[in-house]
């Protein structure tokens, strides 16, 4: 603390942030005091490593810059990892500044988490409204708790084989979502009856959709979209459950085992990862998965990534929800350097920075605004050019992100979504053959138990 | 060793002592309780920080609501036990435990006794090879099992089309995935089984079984009256501490099926922690984790009880 | 061959019992063939996994993702994996760390073990047949359970993210088989000797450490590899208080870092597997007759 040439170390440090906030103006408000000090941070590991190099930079950058002594590492959400860090933390009441908090967590543990509505006031100025999916998910009693992050979020579209689906389904994927802001011919057809028909001719040809109906998030996102592209509510906004003469939820829950016909009956043993598998192993014509199905393909099989497309889910009577799994970054109540944090969060958040990301995962990464689905990266990567152009869903898709079971309050609907309830009901009824009136009887009991605080 | 070295270093050298007279023996004999005590205080230190201490505390826990700010007694295990779900997970927790078990018990008997017929050169080889699945981190070779089961790239479904058999959906059809999720379970643990039974069978005295001979016994006559007999100590320690790890399990479910499909597979190690990490609802989860508990805790003392005395009873 | 030529010594004036010795020979054919049989099917069955562990470490992940191969048998054999996983990255690391994690939970077990085996066995005291019995219920709670209530004494003895926080919690595991064998064998050695001991001037310690360490040598090695099998392959304490890369150990470290999202490197993840295994392996290829005599006089006993 000696005063070197008439300053103090703490005033330079205050000099120099003053400064780089003035050079980088795309941060509004990097507080002179939060400069300084240390920062432990743990991101999500990506699944690619570069998506870490590249966010390190960044990091680096903004540390120097601010002179804040970074501590950064990446916990992969392998084996629940991710998971198991933010239940010790919590529990322990100590460990990093910022954490990476996967779908639910944000509610989970929002009671140690720092209110973060001033970010995102200035984000949402900046940007634009975030997707109804990640508000929902990240804010609390009217509060944000966490930041969306652009980092990990993901869509689960379409990624589906272009050769295939032309040549048994008849429908040519590339030109109902051309790689250009408008939709091409078969858009407004692209349903989910449109779809069932596809499954089915694909089915016969030997490349069966591949459509996991387990309980891991994969399955539950789709089947959660398609849920709500019926208009299927379990359970509505104020927690009442909406089962028992449900007619909406009884025709997706019909649609469902029609669709079923033509799925492999090991599906409803899928994971995460057997999707991706069928689909690089040629044996699939579609799956509802991010690019990392693709990417791997292109490593491995560089001839299924040629002729694999992205574009979004079909769309149901009651709109068009595409299934989407967002990423949140959120800084603990007890985290020693809070102003940091939020420095750093509205950093990463800032278009630049969101490019870098999106960049470096080959368009993986989704940020959580509308606004920012127009960077480069989607428009360019290939092979085939293009391939990840709708992967976000854009303006123009007319479609809405969508988390498995909300609008249900969410500490009911986090229950259900780790239960899978909805594929579930869909495996009693194709894999047992049930009767829906007991399926139905059955998904209520079990709800009820959810309600319970 | 070091920390043994230590210890003895300070004491005189046994030589330079005289003949000890009866009074130091009996005062040896006084201070004996206390010095076992200290002896054991590292031993308490560990279990009773580590182990008891938490587990009394996750006892606590299982009696709080689900936001952790209200004591509900028994009310999460009541909950429980009136839900369908964790009706099907108990019922499969004892049928993944006591199968799994049982068939490791069969498989490590039989194992043990083949390699103890055998003679000892050739035994050493075929023991090594046996061994094997014990000595690889299960977290790992679970993954490889599971990637054998996989729908696309299964292995073992390609030797099956291979002899014209039907692919079988090895995680997907509940039947087979109970059955995959048990076999893995043997898998691993049956070398263990086979190694303890083996070295129980080389304890066995010789003589024993040609007095049998003399008797004229058959195989099954020695088996049933000598065999058995003198491994029945060990064959009771290691089916307890088999069932009990077993009925702990976690791995090897949530890798394979993470309890699916449709629940089927779901035990308590899994459910508890669907519930009480990924759900949120920590309490619950400590009930699930705890309701095997007292059942087993009676088995146990029962089984070390019956062990004590027959060992007292051999060694008298 | 032992019971044959007992049988034919003794037996041998009488004539039925002749005809019963060629049955003994036939019989002990026999179950040698099936013994054989028995054995085969059992390596097989035991063997599949790692063998196929082995091909695909061997292979590059274009041919494993190849479906028209035959997946049990490697085409165009590759170290790129084992090479690979030993220049970039942290495997290095986290063998390390694996490494003295566990030769430390190895050492403190054995102490503590040895302690508290040889006041069970020979010095009666309040409580001890309690705590002997007690030792081994503490099997009975889970881990899946404990780690909830562990984050806070960890987090609040300052071990979180800290290897050693490992080295704490591993003899939870290891120490009451350890301690149980040792009572055992303890059990096995003659009161005589430890008298003869105590009369000649000998303090406890003495004892110990002069006639039963010695002694019960074949019972502490095959603790020792219990201990180090256990601790070698503990999966969930690291997974639940690691979180760095510089920390970790290895099981978690070929999870973490191997499987990105829903990307499987299977080559690199059964390299690293199969070399994981080794040195458990080893320990048991060298010591396995050790093991088998300490837990022969130990586990029997017990």
């Amino acid at each position: 603390m000696a005063a070197i040439g008439g300053t103090t170390r703490r005033e330079v440090l205050r000099a120099g942030v003053a400064g780089a906030a003035a050079a980088a103006l795309a941060a509004p408000a990097v507080h002179g005091q939060a400069a300084g000090g240390r920062l432990t941070v743990g991101f999500w590991d990506h699944w690619v490593p570069t998506g870490n190099d590249a966010m390190r930079q960044i990091v680096n950058e903004w540390a120097q810059r601010n002179r804040v002594d970074v501590q950064l590492e990446f916990i992969t959400s392998v084996g629940n990892k991710l998971l198991l860090t933010i239940a010790a933390e919590a529990q322990a009441r100590r460990g990093h500044d910022i954490l990476a908090f996967s779908t639910w967590l944000i509610h989970d543990h929002h009671r140690l988490l720092e209110p973060v509505d001033d970010v995102m006031g200035r984000l949402i100025g900046a940007y634009g409204p975030v997707n109804p999916a990640s508000e929902y998910l990240a804010k609390v009693e009217g509060r944000w708790h966490g930041i969306p992050a652009t980092s990990g979020s993901q869509y689960k579209g379409s990624a589906a084989r272009i050769d295939l689906m032309k040549q048994h389904a008849g429908i040519d994927v590339q030109a109902m979502y051309p790689a250009e802001t408008r939709l091409g011919p078969g858009a407004d057809q692209w349903n989910w009856e449109t779809f069932l028909r596809a499954a089915d001719a694909c089915n016969k040809a030997g490349f069966p959709f591949a459509l996991p109906a387990g309980t891991f998030s994969d399955a539950t996102d789709w089947i959660g979209a398609l849920f709500r592209c019926y208009g299927a509510e379990m359970v509505d906004a104020r927690g009442n459950i909406t089962i028992r003469n449900n007619d909406k939820l009884r025709q997706a829950l019909e649609y469902s085992v029609r669709l079923f016909q033509h799925i492999p009956n090991e599906m409803f043993a899928a994971d995460d990862a057997t999707n991706n598998r069928a689909l690089i192993a040629g044996r699939s014509a579609l799956i509802f998965n991010p690019p990392s199905a693709w990417a791997v393909a292109k490593r491995d099989a560089p001839q299924v990534a040629e002729q694999t497309w992205h574009f979004p889910s079909p769309k149901g009577p009651a709109g068009h929800f595409v299934p989407h799994l967002p990423f949140f970054w959120g800084i603990w109540s007890f985290a020693q350097n809070k102003p940091a944090a939020k420095a750093l969060l509205e950093h990463l958040s800032q278009r630049d920075q969101v490019a870098k990301m999106v960049a470096a995962s080959d368009g993986y990464d989704i940020p959580p605004f509308a606004t920012l689905t127009d960077l480069d990266t989607w428009a360019t990567v290939g092979p085939p050019r293009g391939t990840v152009f709708n992967y976000p869903v854009k303006p123009h898709h007319n479609a809405e992100p969508n988390i498995a079971y909300a609008p249900a309050p969410p500490e009911i609907a986090v229950q259900m979504y780790q239960q899978g309830i909805q594929a579930k009901m869909i495996a009693r009824l194709v894999q047992n053959r049930e009767p829906m009136d007991r399926v139905l009887a059955w998904a209520e009991r079990e709800v009820e138990g959810f309600k319970r605080g | 060793m070091a920390d043994g070295n230590v210890l003895a270093a300070p004491a005189p050298a046994p030589a330079a002592v005289a003949p000890a007279r009866p009074g130091a023996l009996r005062r040896l004999a006084r201070r004996r309780s206390t010095l076992a005590f200290v002896l054991t205080v590292p031993l308490l230190t560990v279990i009773g920080g580590l182990v008891v201490w938490p587990f009394f505390y996750a006892i606590y826990l299982s009696m709080l609501n689900k936001r952790m700010t209200r004591f509900v007694g028994l009310d999460n295990f009541a909950f429980l036990l009136s839900r369908e779900t964790f009706q099907l997970v108990i019922m499969q927790s004892v049928i993944f435990a006591v199968g799994a078990v049982v068939a490791k018990a069969l498989i490590g008997f039989i194992l043990a006794h083949v390699l103890h017929a055998l003679p000892a050169k050739g035994q050493r080889k075929w023991r090594g090879m046996l061994l094997v699945p014990w000595v690889i981190p299960p977290a790992i070779s679970t993954l490889a099992w599971w990637w054998l089961f996989d729908p696309s790239y299964s292995a073992i479904n390609w030797m099956l089309m291979g002899i014209g058999a039907p692919p079988v959906a090895w995680l997907g059809e509940p039947g087979w995935a109970r059955f995959a999720v048990i076999l893995v379970n043997v898998w691993y643990g049956a070398p263990f089984f086979m190694i303890m039974y083996l070295a129980a069978l080389k304890s066995v005295p010789d003589q024993l079984y040609e007095a049998a001979a003399i008797d004229g016994a058959t195989g099954w006559q020695k088996l049933r009256y000598v065999t058995v007999p003198m491994m029945k100590n060990i064959i009771a320690i290691t089916v307890l501490f088999s069932l009990i790890v077993t009925f702990a399990n976690f791995d090897i479910v949530r890798i394979l099926t993470n309890g699916g499909p449709q629940d089927r597979t779901h035990i308590f190690g899994t459910y508890a922690f669907q519930v009480g990490i990924q759900s949120g609802d920590i309490p619950l989860g400590a009930a699930v984790s705890l309701f095997m508990f007292p059942v087993l805790a009676l088995l146990a003392v029962f089984v070390l009880r019956d062990v004590t005395r027959r060992s007292r009873e051999m060694a008298g | 061959m032992s019971v044959t030529a007992a049988a034919e010594a003794t037996a041998a004036p009488a004539a039925p019992l002749y005809r019963k010795v060629g049955s003994i020979r036939r019989e002990r054919r026999w179950a040698l063939i099936g013994a054989y049989v028995a054995l085969a099917v059992f390596v097989v069955f035991f063997l599949t996994p790692p063998f196929h562990m082995l091909m695909t470490s061997l292979k590059s992940s274009a041919e494993i993702a190849d479906l028209s191969n035959n997946p049990w048998i490697v085409q165009s054999p590759t170290l790129e994996n084992y090479w690979a996983l030993l220049n970039h990255g942290s495997y290095p690391r986290h063998f390390l760390n694996s490494v003295i994690v566990t030769l430390s939970t190895v050492a403190i077990t054995m102490v503590i073990s040895l302690l508290a085996a040889f006041a069970l066995a020979r010095m009666r005291f309040w409580g001890s047949a309690t705590l002997a019995t007690g030792v081994f219920l503490t099997y009975l709670v889970p881990e899946t359970l404990l780690f909830i209530p562990l984050f806070q004494t960890i987090g609040s003895l300052g071990l979180y993210n800290n290897l050693w926080a490992m080295v704490l919690l591993y003899p939870t595991i290891t120490v009451p088989f350890c301690t149980w064998i040792m009572i055992g064998y303890f059990s096995s050695i003659p009161k005589e000797l430890d008298e003869a001991a105590l009369i000649d001037g000998a303090n406890h310690f003495q004892m110990l450490w002069k006639i039963f360490i010695p002694v019960a040598l074949p019972g502490i090695l095959a603790a020792t590899i219990f201990a180090f099998t256990v601790s070698w392959a503990q999966f969930l304490y690291p997974m639940v208080f690691l979180v760095s890369s510089e920390q970790m150990v290895l099981t978690v470290g070929i999870v973490s870092d191997l499987i990105r999202g829903d990307t499987f490197q299977w080559g690199m993840i059964m390299a690293g597997a199969i070399m994981a295994a080794l040195p458990p392996l080893l320990i048991y290829a060298f010591l396995m007759d050790y093991y088998i005599a300490g837990l022969t006089a130990g586990a029997t006993k017990g």
